[in-house]
């Protein structure tokens, strides 16, 4: 059945020749097909035609991407192939970050993410990355078991946006709070938009550990993370 | 039929004292306990010879061209080392049979727990089978609070509620988590309160492998330190990080505990489609290479200690992520990997009443029944989570205990089998009642009735009038007055107050040994 239905389209599309409007509506759909190599052709091709940056991005990209995160949403897409568009957007991403820093566009935003010291569950902040990466954050995913430290180094390292961590035990959930007082202490914690996750979690949680929010699921972290980044931007204006 | 009735012969023919006496006896009457089940019913196997081959190859296949991760544990690859595997940093690859080879020389096919009441003492393996209840949900729901996060109150509880219920037989190990304590010293509090309120046998601490060294030292004032060294009096869980990786952490308990001659459960604990390739058979020849190289190690800690394969199969939403419990899938790999366990010769362990429902609502009966049944079809030995779980494990819940545990009397019921005695033939019963007549008053059934037939504590068969009358109430409901009638009449078992002095002696000091900790 899907054999059929594929066997209708026109697998070799010279991007080049297309108009931009038919380039931009073909991205939407090679974003939906996680196509990463299209991806980056098309973005390319975009700027070759004058395209700023910042164009390709919300026209072409984030359109895209919307459109996969409301099928995700609504059930017709699947786990993998939002992994397969994520990653596609992040191959067109990675062209487009170092030129929107030139033009000073304000940042989608940059993320360190890890589970806490103690705790190997990682399949929702998999799961997490993934969806940020595919909204066009930048990810550092810093992996399992992160002590302080850990945290500390990739901070300064990669100077991201946000902070975010996950646990999934209730034995190594306080240890956010831990990660939370040493930035405390070293002067660093209003650097970052600090974000937690995890099953056994909520919001009350976060609160008491001195987090910003907590987020229940993918979805909600990628909104958080926007509105969090936008109050930012929105803050940075007014000074 | 009033007349018939008359005519019926009593059996007893003779004053028995009257409603005070039989008040008495159906009170005592209602709890028959048996220690474990004794399966009369015989396994369900899945797979022929062919089949079973098949997937024992790919898992020495994984095992010796892919290998398994012992991460952050230099002693592990070190004793790898010198028992023939080939290690690249911390990959180990194992020669072909080298796993099953040491397996088979030591690990035994079936071993007692002992509990402090011997009368309570399990055999895990071979035809029997153990039911354990739900673990380590951080949030416990019940109808009159809703959810809220467990606390040492709420453990306690399930502790009482799991002695009190004849149907499960161990008394478990982190009921709920108790999150009003330490992190770093709650395990003092959760092994104290299995011993002080139960006399069924329980589960250790597994999250440090200190607190895993507490559990055993607990036990040793309580059963005697040769005793401890000589028999089980503890199994825990411990579950590999699939795919293919086994923590420091589930390590450090593991070593512990097999080293004092305690059980583990070595289990991976499958999210298929996220932990393991989507198909039955890719996710069954990994689980074996995993239990392969993890209960070779217990052997090569400590050659004998009592080890069980354990199995956790559910699957993951590929439109989510989320897991999901009950679907079909999981259910076979269950009974792939009993069958794999039981060529193995050593116990199983797998299933459980499980389900992601967030309240004990259709949802969660269905999808409870689906894992409940086939784990008991599959043979499991050794059934963690049989009662309480919700909302998959991150919950337990107090009527969906009690709704589980009468689920689980009944299976006790239907592994007793078919009795084929001349009782249980009752061809008395068909001559003296013959045709167009009642079998109520015969001799037969009134000398069977009591309990021939599994009496549900919850389910209610009454008219709907009646139904009506009695507050229209839905089973949780009638869960809900059950769980608080048990907590209520709950006695405690009697403890020896030398021991428990001992124990609580250890504790204050241990405690009081280092500052408390969230970390
Ligand atoms: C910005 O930052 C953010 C934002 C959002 C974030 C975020 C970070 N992180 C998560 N989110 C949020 O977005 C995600 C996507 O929607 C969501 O992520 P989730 O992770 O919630 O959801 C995932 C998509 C799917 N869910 C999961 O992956 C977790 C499922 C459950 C069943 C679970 C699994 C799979 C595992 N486990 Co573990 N495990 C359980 C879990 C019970 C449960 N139902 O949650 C839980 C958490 N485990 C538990 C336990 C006890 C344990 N586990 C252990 C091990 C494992 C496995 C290795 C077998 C495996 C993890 C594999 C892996 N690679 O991650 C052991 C510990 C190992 C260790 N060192 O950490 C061990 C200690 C086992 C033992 N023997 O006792 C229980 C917790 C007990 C407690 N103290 O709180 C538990 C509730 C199950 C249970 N009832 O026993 C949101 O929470």
């Amino acid at each position: 059945m899907a054999e059929e239905f594929e066997e209708e389209y026109e697998d070799e599309i010279d991007l080049a020749s297309l108009s931009d409007e038919e380039l931009v509506l073909q991205m939407h759909d090679d974003l939906y097909d996680g196509l990463r190599e299209e991806i980056v052709e098309a973005t390319n091709i975009l700027l070759s035609r004058k395209w700023s940056a910042t164009r390709v991005l919300d026209e072409a990209l984030v359109e895209g991407m919307r459109i996969v995160g409301i099928d995700f949403r609504d059930g017709i897409l699947f786990v993998p192939e939002v992994l397969l568009s994520a990653n596609a957007m992040k191959g067109g991403m990675e062209i487009l970050r170092p030129l929107l820093a030139e033009t000073g566009a304000p940042p989608i935003g940059k993320m360190v993410i890890g589970t806490v010291k103690g705790d190997i569950h990682d399949i929702g902040k998999n799961l997490v990355s993934m969806m940020m990466e595919g909204a066009g954050f930048e990810v550092i995913d810093i992996g399992i078991n992160n002590s302080v430290e850990d945290y500390v180094a990739a901070l300064e390292e990669h100077k991201p946006d946000i902070l975010g961590m996950s646990a999934l035990l209730t034995t190594t959930m306080p240890y956010m709070k831990v990660v939370i007082d040493a930035l405390k202490e070293k002067e660093m914690r209003d650097n970052y938009i600090v974000l937690v996750g995890g099953a056994p979690l909520n919001e009350e949680f976060s609160q008491a550990i001195g987090a910003d929010a907590y987020c229940r699921d993918a979805a909600v972290s990628v909104e958080t993370a926007k509105s969090y980044m936008q109050n930012q931007m929105g803050a940075a204006s007014r000074i | 039929m009033a007349e018939e009735l008359k005519e019926t012969n009593n059996p007893r023919r003779r004053r028995s004292g009257g409603r005070s006496v039989r008040q008495e006896i159906r009170k005592s009457k209602s709890e028959v306990s048996a220690p474990y089940i004794k399966r009369n019913v015989p396994v369900y196997n899945i797979l022929d010879e062919e089949g079973l081959e098949l997937i024992e190859k790919n898992a020495d296949t994984i095992l010796e061209e892919i290998g398994i991760e012992f991460r952050g544990d230099e002693e592990a690859l070190q004793l790898w080392k010198e028992a023939g595997a080939e290690l690249s940093g911390e990959r180990v690859r194992f020669p072909k049979n080298l796993c099953r080879s040491i397996i088979r020389k030591s690990a035994p096919r079936e071993y007692t727990q002992h509990a402090r009441n011997p009368q309570k003492n399990v055999v895990i393996g071979g035809n029997n089978t153990v039911l354990v209840p739900g673990y380590g949900s951080p949030f416990i729901r019940n109808l009159d609070e809703g959810r809220r996060y467990g606390t040492l109150k709420d453990f306690q509880n399930f502790v009482k509620l799991t002695y009190l219920s004849s149907s499960l037989h161990h008394s478990g190990g982190t009921l709920c988590e108790p999150v009003d304590l330490p992190v770093n010293k709650r395990h003092f509090d959760m092994v104290y309160s299995h011993i002080k309120y139960s006399d069924k046998p329980f589960m250790g601490s597994v999250t440090a492998p200190e607190r895993a060294q507490d559990t055993v030292d607990m036990a040793k004032v309580v059963f005697g330190d040769d005793f401890v060294e000589n028999h089980c009096v503890i199994t825990s869980l411990i579950n590999a990080n699939s795919p293919m990786v086994f923590d420091s952490m589930m390590l450090g308990a593991a070593k512990v505990y097999a080293r004092h001659n305690q059980a583990c459960i070595i289990s991976p604990f499958i999210l298929s489609g996220a932990m393991s390739p989507v198909t039955v058979a890719g996710t069954s020849a990994q689980i074996l290479a995993e239990v392969l190289a993890g209960v070779a190690f217990t052997q090569l800690i400590r050659p004998g200690a009592p080890v069980i394969f354990g199995t956790f199969a559910s699957s993951i939403s590929m439109k989510t992520g989320a897991p999901t419990f009950g679907s079909p899938e999981p259910a076979l790999v269950t009974l792939v990997t009993a069958e794999l366990a039981r060529r193995l010769g050593i116990p199983y362990r797998s299933g459980g009443g499980l389900c992601s429902s967030k309240i004990s609502d259709a949802q969660a009966a269905y999808e409870s029944a689906n894992t409940l049944q086939t784990a008991m079809l599959a043979g499991v030995n050794f059934m963690l989570h049989t009662a309480g779980w919700l909302e998959g494990g991150l919950a337990m819940g107090y009527e969906k205990f009690i709704l589980d545990a009468d689920q689980a009397g009944m299976i006790q019921k239907f592994l007793a089998g078919i009795d084929l005695s001349e009782n249980g033939q009752a061809m008395e019963a068909l001559r003296e009642v013959g045709p167009g007549q009642h079998f109520l008053g015969c001799s037969h059934t009134q000398a069977n009735f009591e309990s021939a037939f599994y009496m549900s504590k919850v389910s209610d068969n009454n008219s709907y009038e009646q139904w009506k009358e009695e507050g229209s109430q839905d089973a949780t409901q009638r869960a809900n007055k059950i769980w608080k009638k048990m907590l209520e009449e709950y006695e405690m078992p009697a403890f020896d107050p030398a021991k428990d002095e001992a124990l609580k002696e250890f504790i204050e000091k241990r405690k009081a040994s280092f500052p408390d900790s969230n970390i």
